[in-house]
């Protein structure tokens, strides 16, 4: 008996971790499995039947398919503007000493204390007091401001991890300032650029409370969820989310996989060290 | 490079950013400002009139929601704690070949948009589901009994969905913990539970504080839980905010709101650090700031 | 650096900041309702091409669209984005604000709405002459409502009533909005977001007439309603969304629109619209084109179409509410008769007995009561 219950303080954690992972998963079930659903009318609540027919045309639903289409060409130009702005503010942050650093850091941290709906309403404020529409060029300007700090902390952490003796060597080597940066600094710093690039990415598609404020009378697929949950939401929006998990998953695990080859191939030849393409930075932030 | 050049450097890198900042955060704040000063409503139009009332009153009116959107995410803030630190323990320690892996399964569900969470919620909490079902075999639950439009759904949302930002922090300044310290307090005669007590817990303080602050922020300000869980006895102080603005369209009374919810927050923050430690928040990178 | 000289440059940089923007706009001040002479009418001409209208969902058939886009050469983009009038508006306020119809030809709003949008200047009139069949063909109960009495810049799209809606599998006995308010019932039935069909239907219960009453009587209705939000009586306040609930039997009673309800039966035969015993609202939702509105020719020419009552009767036949158009009756006669003898689509005298238009508050405390009952649904 003492042999069980060791056993069990042992494994509480993993067990608590186990079931902790399993709750967090629960509502992507629900989701996926309601997508195959087949409701009588326009309410996908219950569980009514089994089919494929909306698989076999997720797009039929024109406004979800521009909804959905939108939101990924704001989150796009919005993730290549963030990311670079955010990326030369990082390296400014760390590799610089300057006036007016500490305020700069505090001005990018408080985006990220400021609830939502307090960043939306205020840009709205601003928008309404100058005469501008709201429309895809506010969603713009909002999802670009409420990435960069995002983008910044997370370059961040990886910059502050790096080990500046590799630069050195390129410029012991007679490369000069910027050759340096570009063969070296920036290759050893892809992944911490890509990790802020899927953050400002995921960050932007997912965004509702700032676009509903901004968004005058463009739909985003947020906006449109929003908006269909009041009179029904088809089946089709599961399987678009669904379909949009599955492609994130995938890509994720196909870098994980990678490192993973990376890895095995240094085991197999110590003498090189091979970079992992993409390490899931461990910093903080929203992911 | 020319030493002037060179000083100039980090102005030209941190530029662009720092500008999109100013004029699309910090300048909205002082527009938000003015129109808290404001009085009129959309008819008549609005007048600046140093109209300090628009504070007090709207900090009278809607007391209640004040007071129940700190409760909500203060308890939601603890339940993520619990259910994170251990997570965030295994994945650290235990985990080995699968640590990507489950920390994939934590991110993952941010790539179905918050709105299908919560309404997966919706569904699951449903007076007809399997969960209330459960709940009233139980007792747990009377027989006309619901889950969802409670304050309990509300609360169950907010933790669900600020979850992986509790987890990660902790996890990133655990992952940083070299075993070797904490063999060391072993070799030192301390039990598997002093040493958590006083190695492990200690060193994963800026992660506890960095987690607790990106929880409890947003979630004072969230209205989509509330809105799809909750009824109108459960709405916080983001629903008030939204509707003032985009049904009302009372805007200073809006504008308003959302300073004395942006001076609130501020002040529990500031206690929390007071009490936490500065050092706990800043961390490493104070250190070599 | 030393602080103070930090201190300084930080005052500075956010003066620099404030000038910035301090040549910001004027203030967001609207201009009072425009006069007769400014309106602008809606050009007749063009018609065909692109043009956009914004509906309330489950308002038109399948078909009437491509069908109208093919006869005048069109391309209709039609949304059903409206599920609430105040939200509808707060979202496109700005732009209207601004003389921009944020690329819409047409919406489609409750009467109370179309009025309030009327008096900040943002709708356009009409050319009668664009519309000969709305002319013809509307409903003589229509066509001089109080606040558009010669029709200049409204046209019903359609017409409908506000009662409950139950569940009569679990609730068969209710009948009256005092129903709603048993206790029995507690936590079981919801209200509308919609002030003026909650209070309305309140106000009759508590005898006061709609069309009359004075601030008092509204703050009554208004605290009636407000009692049994914070007890819990009302479980929440809807637009559209008392369907999902009240087919689920989460609910067993709210406060609905007549045609919901028989597009609902699809999904649950028991749940059906009655007329509560205090009488019911009448309310229609109206076409309205903006102001900056591309297009106004083909959004005129539209309105013509669905005034033919051939084209009606294809509306009516799948929206099931009540339609504006005469003529339309007779024609589905001969399809469907019992659709042309279904009382919620074509009432007779007797059915609308008790039915009155939603009450509109006098202006000098429309403000105010809008935003009281604004903090009751948000609690």
């Amino acid at each position: 008996m003492r042999g069980a219950w060791k056993w069990l303080r042992e494994k509480a954690i993993t067990i608590y971790g186990v079931l902790a992972i399993a709750y967090m998963l629960i509502p992507i079930a629900v989701i996926i499995v309601f997508s195959f659903n087949d409701p009588a009318g326009k309410f996908n609540f219950i569980w009514e039947g089994f089919t494929l027919e909306h698989w076999s045309d997720p797009f039929a639903i024109t406004e979800l398919t521009d909804a959905m289409v939108l939101s990924i060409e704001l989150a796009a130009l919005s993730t290549i503007v963030s990311t670079a702005i955010g990326t030369l503010m990082a390296i400014a942050l760390v590799r610089h000493e300057f006036f007016g650093r500490r305020a700069s850091n505090f001005l990018i941290v408080i985006p990220m204390a400021t609830p939502e709906v307090v960043i939306g309403a205020a840009l709205l404020s601003m928008f309404l007091l100058y005469g501008v529409s709201p429309g895809f060029n506010t969603l713009f300007i909002a999802h670009v401001m409420f990435s960069i700090s995002f983008v910044v902390v997370v370059v961040r952490s990886r910059l502050i991890g790096f080990d500046r003796s590799l630069e050195e060597a390129a410029q012991d080597l007679g490369a000069d300032a910027f050759t340096t940066f570009r063969t070296v600094t920036l290759p050893l710093l892809a992944p911490g650029i890509i990790a802020a690039a899927l953050l400002a990415f995921a960050l932007s598609i997912d965004d509702f409370v700032i676009s509903n404020f901004n968004s005058g009378t463009t739909v985003t697929f947020p906006l449109y969820i929003f908006g269909a949950s009041q009179r029904g939401i088809p089946v089709e929006v599961n399987v678009i989310a669904t379909m949009l998990f599955a492609v994130t998953v995938a890509a994720m695990l196909f870098t994980i996989w990678q490192q993973r080859r990376a890895e095995r191939m240094a085991e197999a030849r110590p003498e090189q060290e091979l970079e992992p393409t993409l390490a899931l930075a461990p910093g903080q932030g929203r992911a | 490079m020319t030493v002037i050049r060179r000083r100039l450097v980090p102005y030209f890198l941190l530029g662009p950013g720092l500008i999109w900042l100013i004029l699309f955060f910090v300048v909205p704040m002082y527009f938000m400002g003015r129109l808290s000063l404001e009085e009129g409503s959309l008819t008549e139009g609005f007048r600046f009139t140093w109209q300090f009332s628009n504070f007090t009153d709207s900090l009278s009116e809607f007391d209640t929601q004040f007071v129940r959107s700190f409760w909500y995410a203060g308890i939601a803030t603890v339940l993520a704690l619990v259910i994170a630190y251990p997570l965030a323990y295994m994945i650290a320690f235990r985990a080995g070949r699968w640590k990507n892996a489950l920390l994939l399964a934590v991110i993952a569900p941010f790539f179905t948009t918050y709105l299908i969470r919560t309404l997966a919620w919706q569904t699951i909490l449903n007076d007809t589901g399997v969960i209330v079902d459960t709940f009233k075999t139980l007792g747990l639950l009377g027989d006309n009994g619901r889950l969802l439009d409670t304050p309990g759904s509300v609360i169950a949302g907010l933790t669900y969905n600020f979850l992986p930002f509790m987890v990660l922090p902790i996890y990133a300044s655990l992952e940083r913990i070299d075993e070797s310290l904490i063999e060391a307090a072993k070799d030192l005669y301390a039990s598997a539970r002093e040493a958590f007590w006083k190695v492990t817990l200690p060193i994963s303080a800026p992660g506890i504080v960095a987690g607790t602050l990106l929880t409890f922020i947003p979630a004072v300000g969230d209205y989509i839980n509330a809105d799809f869980l909750g009824s109108q006895n459960q709405a916080m102080i983001g629903n008030v905010i939204q509707s003032q603005y985009l049904v009302t369209n009372n805007y200073p009374s809006a504008a308003a709101l959302s300073f004395v919810l942006m001076a609130l927050i501020l002040a529990a923050v500031v206690i929390y650090i007071r009490f936490a430690g500065s050092e706990a928040l800043m961390g490493e990178e104070a250190r070599r700031a | 650096m030393s602080r103070t000289w930090r201190f300084a440059l930080a005052i500075l940089a956010l003066g620099a900041a404030l000038v910035i923007a301090a040549c910001g706009g004027d203030d967001g001040g609207l201009e009072e309702g425009a006069s007769e002479e400014d309106v602008e009418t809606a050009a007749a001409e063009p018609v065909g091409g692109e043009w956009t209208i914004s509906n309330w969902p489950l308002y038109i058939d399948k078909k009437t669209v491509d069908e109208f886009d093919k006869e005048v050469g069109a391309n209709t983009k039609y949304i059903e984005d409206i599920n609430d009038n105040f939200e509808f508006f707060g979202k496109l306020r700005p732009q209207l604000q601004n003389g921009d119809s944020g690329g819409r030809s047409m919406f489609v709003v409750t009467d109370y709405m179309a009025k309030i949008m009327r008096d900040l200047g943002y709708l356009q009139n009409l050319d009668k002459s664009a519309i000969p069949n709305v002319e013809e063909n509307l409903l003589p109960g229509l066509e001089a409502p109080d606040f558009d009495p010669e029709r200049e810049y409204s046209v019903p799209w359609q017409s409908g009533f506000t009662g409950i809606i139950i569940n009569t599998d679990l609730a068969p006995e209710i009948d009256s909005i005092e129903d709603l308010l048993d206790p029995k019932y507690k936590g079981k039935v919801t209200f509308l977001g919609d002030m003026y069909d909650d209070v309305s239907l309140v106000l009759k219960m508590q005898g006061a007439d709609p069309a009359d009453a004075t601030e008092e009587e509204w703050n009554k209705a208004i605290d009636t309603i407000e009692e049994a939000a914070d007890s819990g009586q009302i479980r929440d306040f809807t637009g559209n969304a008392y369907a999902g609930p009240l087919v689920k039997g989460d609910i067993v009673a709210a406060i609905g629109w007549s045609g919901d309800a028989i597009q609902l039966q699809a999904s649950n035969p028991n749940v059906k619209w009655i007329r509560p015993a205090e009488g019911c609202n009448l309310w229609s939702d109206n076409m309205v084109i903006p102001v900056g509105a591309p297009n106004p020719g083909t959004a005129q020419a539209f309105m013509n179409y669905v005034y033919d009552p051939k084209n009606q009767a294809q509306i009516a036949e799948y929206v099931n509410y009540v339609t504006p158009v005469e003529g339309v009756k007779e024609v589905l006669a001969k399809k469907d008769p019992k659709l042309a003898n279904n009382q919620l689509i074509f009432p007779d005298e007797q059915f609308t007995a008790d039915c009155t238009p939603q009450a509109i508050p006098d202006p000098s405390f429309e403000d105010a009561v809008t935003e009281r009952y604004q903090s009751v649904v948000t609690g």
